[in-house]
């Protein structure tokens, strides 16, 4: 119908750069996806210590990293930094490298976006813990640490479980700007596989069917990971 | 910029108009007219651009006004119309244009649908841009190193493929030579004219050009297919060109690295004639 053309999928070449494309997105996205748990986890605990300064300090995190495109971060991080001066001598040529690779840029930026919007997704789910329940278990004699470990935490996580499905998806499918700072992952193996190709319309529908199952994969693991742990009430429980 | 790009987008607009093609006579169309219609680049230097004032300047116009000299007995009977890499071949199919002189590499596949003229320049590929100390002089050297380059170029599958270059691969120039001089890369795969034109910058001195171009293309003007006498005399207007050494002329007069391909043109050209 419209004289689709796979053959170039034969050529051991593409092949090679587009496994290694699916690959290094994965790469990515796994380290930049634990990254942002993690940096989410620390903001939302850190906010609820009610502490000013610190407060102050998360709020700006989040405000400058969830408010500016993934995109700039990775060229800040690629490019200005290395003008700023962050180099290292090279033993061997004695030339000044670059202190941050293109991987750990992108990296880097993946993770602090994701850590945002993560640390947001945490403290929508504390904050969404019925006061009621909270007040019924103070009165029940639970102490701070108890009563954020027995009930606050338990409940929070079954709530923020779909929101964090949301940072997650978003964070996998961002990955593919990092070909603009040079990583060779899969929207840059694509790119190089129409240019020489013309086959700009099978190259697309290849790597959309591979995100499409990817992310699918990875939104179909969260969805089990809720059901897994459903309240009666809270999640996918009901 | 991409050559293999340009060829094949041209390629697919002639598969559908390349049966329009074949006027009558050009020849006597444009001495009727009293024009030539060339199609030509506007953005590539040296070959066809424009200059401060915005006219259009450049190897490749030199040649068209000197053909239109030849034709019409006036550099000035010239309509100069711009055209980009995708669409050249189909203006000249259509007959918007009577000849494309705009930076057309002599391909077989171009050969199918299109006349070629005589070539008149052999265009370097890829030349190797790195830092002066720098040792390295073939492009086997390169095996297993980080290769600044141009995601797209039609000459990467090539680089990665015979010589094993890693190419760290920008999406546009200006990020490419950053990355070369943060040292990101050894050096800078590119087209060999671009990186010639940049040695010429401030701020360029410490660097040159390490390894030479593996491969040549000789570029060529282009006609309708079956035109005979149009054909006949522009490749006449060029041999004589090339004879009076009018294109070493223009070289020099556009900056260009002197070619050994146009002055042995111009030597055929010459004992060709006597």
């Amino acid at each position: 119908m419209f004289g689709l053309d796979f053959t170039w999928l034969l050529d051991p070449t593409y092949q090679g750069w587009l496994v290694e494309g699916v690959w290094i997105t994965l790469q990515l996205a796994a380290v930049s996806s634990l990254a942002a748990l993690v940096i989410g986890l620390f903001g939302a605990l850190g906010l609820t210590l009610r502490l000013w300064w610190l407060d102050a300090l998360i709020e700006l995190f989040v405000e400058v990293f969830r408010n500016t495109p993934p995109l700039l971060q990775m060229l800040f991080f690629y490019f200005t930094l290395t003008q700023l001066g962050f180099t290292i001598e090279d033993p061997v040529t004695g030339l000044q490298q670059p202190l941050f690779n293109a991987f750990f840029s992108a990296s880097v930026s993946l993770s602090l976006f994701g850590g945002a919007l993560c640390v947001e997704a945490f403290r929508s789910g504390l904050d969404a813990v019925p006061k009621a329940t909270l007040e019924a278990a103070r009165s029940l004699g639970y102490g701070r640490w108890a009563l954020f470990r027995r009930v606050q935490a338990p409940i929070a996580t079954r709530i923020c479980l779909p929101g964090l499905t949301n940072v997650l998806t978003n964070l996998f499918k961002t990955t593919s700007q990092a070909s603009v700072i040079t990583v060779p992952e899969l929207m840059y193996a694509a790119g190089q596989v129409y240019n020489d190709t013309f086959r700009t319309l099978e190259a697309m529908l290849l790597v959309l069917v591979i995100y499409v199952a990817l992310v699918s994969l990875l939104s179909w693991a969260l969805l089990r990971l809720e059901r897994l742990f459903a309240y009666p009430g809270y999640g996918q429980g009901v | 910029m991409s050559l293999r790009n340009a060829l094949l987008a041209s390629l697919s607009g002639v598969l559908l108009l390349g049966t329009l093609g074949a006027h009558a006579d050009t020849l006597e169309d444009i001495k009727a007219r009293g024009v030539l219609t060339v199609g030509i680049k506007n953005d590539y230097q040296p070959y066809g651009y424009l200059n401060d004032q915005g006219q259009n300047v450049g190897f490749e116009i030199e040649l068209a006004r000197y053909i239109a000299a030849e034709l019409l007995g006036s550099p000035d009977k010239i309509e100069l119309v711009p055209v980009v890499a995708a669409n050249r071949i189909e203006f000249l199919n259509t007959g918007r244009i009577d000849l494309v002189m705009a930076t057309l590499g002599v391909t077989p596949e171009r050969e199918k649908v299109i006349d070629f003229t005589v070539p008149y320049v052999s265009a370097a590929g890829a030349s190797i841009l790195a830092r002066k100390e720098a040792k390295f002089t073939q492009w086997e050297q390169l095996r297993g190193q980080n290769v600044c380059g141009i995601q797209g170029s039609f000459f990467n599958k090539t680089v990665t493929e015979q010589y094993g270059i890693r190419l760290v691969n920008f999406t546009a120039l200006p990020e490419a030579y950053r990355g070369l001089k943060d040292n990101r890369c050894v050096a800078m795969a590119f087209d060999d004219m671009s990186l010639r034109k940049k040695l010429e910058e401030p701020g360029w001195e410490d660097y040159k050009i390490a390894v030479e171009p593996y491969e040549y293309l000789p570029m060529a003007g282009g006609v309708r297919k079956g035109d005979e006498a149009f054909l006949e005399a522009v490749n006449a207007a060029i041999v004589k060109a090339e004879g009076e050494n009018k294109l070493i002329e223009w070289e020099r007069d556009y900056d260009m690295p002197a070619s050994e391909y146009i002055a042995q043109r111009a030597e055929a050209a010459r004992s060709a004639s006597e």
